[in-house]
């Protein structure tokens, strides 16, 4: 059970919603409500913004795949023991 | 990378990285023999020609004195490391962000050499830098958050059979009669 209340994509601001947006186009999933990772770099829309674009460079195809990075992300998180 | 295959294949690899950066991050020089015997020395002429290198990296040196041991353990990690479903290039990036995130001296020197040999270039390195960094991260924001997973739903399930197995059993519908 998460130890902060998750908003429902609804209460954040109009901004926030463009950016919920974008994360459904980058997963190429219809959410019912934004993931809840993206919920919560939402929260502090600066900081989600430097680290949404790291992670967006980090993850997008180079000299690597997009689905080998994927693989690569998840191999660490779970070397993490990270259940999310 | 859709089909589960790749996955269990990627989850063996992080289990045999795990278990040699374990023994060579140890201090557990005492335990190289000075002259490893016979069966060894064959095990080590497998494990550098594999490596293209002159020095038998420490994990297997340190498990020398029992050739069998040796065997096994270097058998298991050719096969995982081996082009498969999944690259030996590729495999070895996996590796060395295993040995990054787990703070292995030993893995992440090795399998960053390793992925060099193979051709992969500064730019390929950075990206898994990158993306170890990254999930390195959101997985302690997760965490401390307790976040519950939910894009679980994004991949399909694979009904594929175990290989050379028999299909899954087919799973009835609650309003099948």
């Amino acid at each position: 059970m998460p130890t902060v209340r998750l908003r429902d994509a609804s209460e954040y601001p109009e901004p926030v919603q463009k950016l919920f947006e974008a994360a459904k186009a980058w997963f190429k999933y219809d959410f019912e409500q934004p993931p809840a990772m993206s919920r919560v770099m939402a929260w502090d829309p600066e900081l989600g913004a430097f680290h949404g674009r790291a992670m967006k460079r980090a993850m997008g195809p180079g000299e690597w795949s997009r689905a080998e990075k994927e693989m690569v992300a998840a191999v660490v998180s779970g070397v993490n023991a990270c259940a999310y | 990378m859709a089909d589960d295959a790749l996955w269990y294949e990627a989850a063996l690899l992080v289990g045999i990285t795990n278990a040699l950066n374990v023994v060579a991050d140890s201090p557990l020089e005492t335990l190289e023999p000075v002259r490893p015997d016979a069966p060894a020395q064959a095990v080590f002429a497998e494990i550098r020609a594999f490596y293209d290198c002159a020095e038998v990296p420490v994990a297997f040196r340190r498990v020398a004195a029992d050739p069998g041991y040796l065997a096994d353990l270097w058998g298991a990690t050719r096969r995982v490391f081996s082009d498969n479903r999944l690259t030996r290039r590729h495999k070895e990036a996996l590796a060395f962000a295993v040995s990054v995130t787990t703070r292995s001296p030993f893995g992440t020197t090795f399998h960053l050499g390793e992925m060099r040999r193979l051709g992969v270039g500064e730019r390929g390195v950075v990206e898994v830098l990158g993306v170890t960094q990254m999930f390195s991260s959101y997985t302690k924001i997760a965490d401390t958050l307790q976040l519950e997973p939910d894009m679980d739903g994004i991949a399909a399930e694979d009904r594929s059979p175990a290989p050379g197995g028999a299909p899954p059993p087919r799973t009835r519908s609650p309003e099948a009669p």
